[in-house]
């Protein structure tokens, strides 16, 4: 455990550093208003800021400690609650007038933008709203953290690289004729128990003409579906699938770092990305360190520190792991990112979804 | 479902055991009433305040938090014509049964032996056999995955040795099998008790005319222990009908679905939460398994009658097995030993130390302790373990005390209160752990007074309480009913009021008892996994709950490492049961 506490230290050492070393003019960050100063005062004596999120801990720990780092006084409440969690917490705490949470930080894009049009939501303009592209944010509400691609994991002693498919029509054209050796081996998220995993297909529905030709290919091989994209690559790993797709690509890109036996691709015609949304609640208790931890990890530092522990930057200015930039490169150039906008409401009408199951489950049943 | 490893309603109280020993009833004066009165009240408050919202929730058509929400029955409209309901129903059914199929057998066959046979190494395996009863289904099914999933470690040597694997562990048999093993001790509990206070004389009888062992067994000593037979199997079926953890984790990859992981899809299929329908499928829960807790009080009130067949002072001898016998029933229970217990554990604790595993991996390239590093440096899990401990262990001591004070009020009551208290105590057993766990968490979001303790282990704790109350009422009332009559009413004949007898006669004479209480009711929350997922927030988290929030996004290496510590503190607490003497035997 000693290397854990060095290298915790380590790490702190080197982002107060890289704090001290940004541009800072009389305190406050270049480009920032020059009221900034108050803001980060009105934080300090406000003394904490609680996080409702579905982003497990340990991969926000850098950022944690980066914001730990650069404004001491403000303790981190960080709530992992999952996706649906989340959301739950968040309007049952509003329908009680107790509302626990200052920021709340979503992968689920569509329960995100559900709570901003239903008003669970407090406007601000970010003085990093700038530095980020035109679809990564909503109305000042909803700011997008992250920029993480949707791809396919498999298993390099079953499946050698030559053989993987690297377009859309490859992996259905693969499936469809390796129906019998791939049966029962080939995996996805199951839209019914998984809010991203929902996201990944319905955005995949909306965006290209091929994705039901791909849930029946699918379905033909005994396709198995997964709550989670860990469980996914956990059954990948040792060999009880072959391949895994529409699974979170930046988990993955992380994964193959350890795991020898793990391969991950991206289709080179599109690989369609998602993003952890940040929002302020309304009634926040406290607002002002809300707005510092936002603007915080829309910084350039904040960016870095995400994209060091494996989710990329959303801008194009960072150089730790991957950015906007060289993740569209290392995806083969057709990255497309789910935009926050609110076409991602059309799938919470419960009759639009009910559709949507019925004919997923149609396609895997092989109708 | 995640806690109780045992559901039996309260008032079973160990009674099997003794037959015919009804006390001549006290006098009953007023003095103790307000006592019983002011605790009775209280836990119906604590139990029917969630229950009654998660009923009113049921008759929504929305949250019942939703200014828009209206009495409605489309809840019970959708449910009902729901496919996948009836589908994860009429599995729940094989489930609960096929569960009874295995775990009654076996346990009736493992109390036999151990109970009326002359087999080595009883006092060992007394122990060893309740070993699948304390740790935590969630992190069995884990376990089970790394040993014997299609690529684990076990599969792989029998794919290698004999080209094939001749099980399919995410299949409803493979579900059952694991379900019904892990659920052998529950059995064994209830059948062994029965089986040690039956005089050995009419089996003797049996063995001097030349019965054999296996004739005998059957044709003397089952019919004897028939209803305990009966109330074990019940048990199996209530407890299959709550099971998560296994289902959760092994039902996935096939899309098999049992109630409760139905009730937990239901949070993510229509995006936004359907509190409605969550309620609804918990009440069905609750229609079902009530009669069920109905019908087993009424079987332990004829078993009375059974059991009074033997009559007092017979001595109990033990049948001989022989040596082929000997080696018969040891390896049978070695067996069993290795699947339910060797193969979990054994399964997790290599996950735990390894970043790959499965077929062409070479473990020994893998070994690490990188699992463990987060569980230091990242404050909620490490914040996990110390609350997980702090809980079990003081939480554990005050439930104890609580549950005494509960057990004190019905001690000896035969009024009103206590047929009341009796159906209290069942209400809670009858839900999922889920689904109390999201009631607490409204009744701690939306009661006024009660909302500053919230963030804090305080509400936990109580849901905890509520959650365990069928199980260490059944203990402390175990211990309680030993107090013989005869002293309790020195006391009062000389002038003692009801509540100076308790100090000054009843809690001396059980405080050993208490201890044992301690320990077991600690195992039981540390186990415990469901209750808090909806109600932990930062800085209340626990293990278990941990473990099911972290399968979300499937962060395997970390659940693997928490497993490992949840088993490591298992482990602990049960050698501190034994060294304290808990008598986990009833």
């Amino acid at each position: 455990m000693r290397m854990t506490i060095m290298r915790a230290l380590a790490a702190g050492l080197l982002t107060a550093a890289a704090s001290f070393g940004s541009a800072w003019a009389g305190g406050i960050p270049a480009g920032y208003p020059s009221s900034y100063a108050d803001l980060v005062k009105a934080a300090k004596a406000e003394g904490a800021v609680s996080i409702y999120t579905s982003t497990d801990s340990a991969q926000a720990k850098a950022l944690l400690e980066a914001f730990s780092a650069k404004y001491p006084g403000i303790k981190i409440e960080y709530n992992d609650l999952g996706t649906n969690g989340t959301y739950n917490r968040v309007i049952s705490e509003a329908a009680a007038g107790q509302v626990g949470a200052d920021v709340v930080w979503s992968s689920a894009m569509d329960l995100q933008m559900a709570l901003a049009t239903d008003n669970y939501i407090d406007l601000y303009v970010s003085p990093e709203a700038k530095a980020l592209p035109a679809w990564a944010s909503y109305k000042d509400m909803l700011y997008a953290a992250t920029v993480e691609p949707i791809g396919m994991i498999y298993n390099t002693k079953a499946l050698p690289e030559a053989s993987v498919p690297k377009t859309r029509a490859d992996l259905i054209k693969f499936l469809n004729d390796n129906r019998d050796t791939l049966r029962g081996k080939v995996a996805t998220f199951d839209p019914e128990k998984s809010g991203s995993g929902f996201l990944h297909h319905t955005n995949d529905a909306r965006a290209t003409s091929t994705f039901w030709d791909l849930a029946k290919a699918f379905g033909a091989a005994g396709g198995r579906t997964y709550s989670s994209s860990g469980s996914m690559k956990e059954t990948v790993v040792s060999g009880e699938n072959v391949l895994a797709f529409n699974i979170i690509g930046s988990y993955a890109l992380d994964w193959v770092k350890q795991s020898p036996n793990l391969g991950v691709a991206f289709g080179t015609d599109y690989t369609p990305a998602f993003s952890r949304v940040l929002a302020i609640t309304k009634g926040a208790p406290h607002p002002n360190a809300a707005k510092l931890f936002i603007d915080f990890a829309l910084s350039r530092d904040g960016q870095n520190a995400l994209a060091s522990n494996g989710l990329p930057s959303v801008r194009t200015d960072t150089d730790k792991g991957f950015n906007l930039a060289t993740l569209n490169e290392r995806v083969g150039g057709n990255l497309k990112p789910i935009a926050l906008d609110e076409d991602l409401l059309e799938y919470m009408k419960p009759q639009v979804r009910v559709e949507f199951f019925k004919k997923w489950k149609a396609s895997l049943a092989g109708s | 479902m995640a806690t109780n490893v045992d559901n039996s309603p309260a008032v079973t109280s160990g009674s099997w055991v003794q037959p015919a020993a009804r006390p001549p009833y006290l006098r009953r004066r007023l003095d103790a009433a307000p006592f019983r009165i002011g605790v009775i009240g209280t836990l119906a408050i604590a139990v029917l305040g969630p229950v009654g919202l998660i009923v009113y929730q049921s008759f929504l058509d929305g949250p019942f938090f939703s200014p828009r929400s209206q009495l409605s029955l489309d809840a019970y409209r959708y449910i009902l014509s729901d496919p996948s309901f009836y589908e994860a129903l009429g599995t729940t059914v094989l489930f609960a049964f096929g569960m009874v199929a295995v775990a009654v057998p076996l346990g009736s066959i493992l109390a036999f032996l151990l109970t009326r046979t002359d087999i080595k190494a009883k006092k060992l395996l007394e122990i060893l056999v309740l070993m699948p009863m304390f740790i935590s289904s969630i992190v069995l099914a884990f376990g089970y995955t790394v040993a014997i999933g299609p690529s684990g470690f076990v599969s792989i040597f029998f794919r290698e040795t004999i080209g094939f694997v001749p099980w399919n562990l995410y299949s409803l048999g493979g579900l059952i099998a694991i379900a019904g093993l892990s659920h052998v001790p529950h059995v064994y509990l209830y059948v062994s008790s029965a089986m040690r206070n039956l005089p050995s004389d009419l089996e003797e009888a049996a063995r001097s005319t030349g019965a054999g062992i296996w004739r005998v067994s059957r044709d003397v000593t089952l019919p004897m222990v028939l209803p305990a037979l009966v109330f074990a199997a019940s048990l199996n079926i209530l407890l299959g009908f709550e099971t998560f953890g296994i289902p959760l984790v092994l039902g996935d990859p096939n899309g098999i679905m049992v109630l409760t992981t139905y009730i937990y899809k239901l949070t993510t299929l229509f995006g936004v939460p359907t509190y409605q329908l969550m309620a609804v499928v918990a009440m069905v829960l609750v229609l079902i398994t009530l009669p069920l807790v109905y019908f087993q009080r009424r079987i332990l009130r004829h078993s009375r009658r059974y059991a009074a067949l033997g009559g007092k002072g017979g001595r109990t001898t033990s049948l001989k097995l022989g040596r082929g016998g000997q080696v018969l029933a040891l390896s049978l229970i070695g067996l069993w030993l290795f699947v339910a217990v060797v193969l979990p554990i054994g399964g997790i604790t290599l996950r735990a130390f390894v970043d790959a595993w499965g077929q062409g991996v070479n473990l020994m390239d893998h070994l690490t302790l990188a699992n463990f590093d987060n569980l230091m440096s990242v404050p909620s899990l490490f914040r996990g373990i110390l609350n997980t401990v702090l809980l079990s262990v003081v939480g554990g001591a005050i439930a104890v005390l609580i549950y005494l004070l509960v057990g004190l009020a019905g001690h000896r009551n035969t009024g009103l209160s206590n047929t009341v208290l009796d159906y209290i105590v069942l209400l809670p057993r009858a839900l999922p752990g889920l689904v109390i766990g999201l009631a607490f968490f409204w009744v701690f979001l939306f009661v006024p007074l009660l909302t500053p303790l919230r963030p804090t282990l305080v509400s936990l704790f109580v849901a905890y309480v509520v959650v365990g109350l069928s199980y260490g009422l059944r203990l402390l009332q175990g211990t309680l009913i030993q107090v013989g009559p005869e002293l309790e009413e020195a006391a009062r004949t000389t002038g003692a009021t009801l509540g100076r007898t308790w100090r000054d006669i009843v809690i001396p004479i059980v405080r050993p008892g208490l201890v044992g209480a301690w320990a077991l009711i600690m195992i039981i929350f540390l186990r415990e996994y469901a209750t808090g997922v909806y109600l932990m927030s930062s800085g209340t988290e626990v293990i278990g709950s941990l473990m099911v929030s972290l399968l979300q996004t499937g962060a395997m290496d970390t659940i693997a490492a928490l497993a490992f510590i949840s088993i490591l503190l298992t482990a602990g607490g049960l050698t501190l049961a034994l060294r304290l003497g808990a008598k986990v035997h009833d």
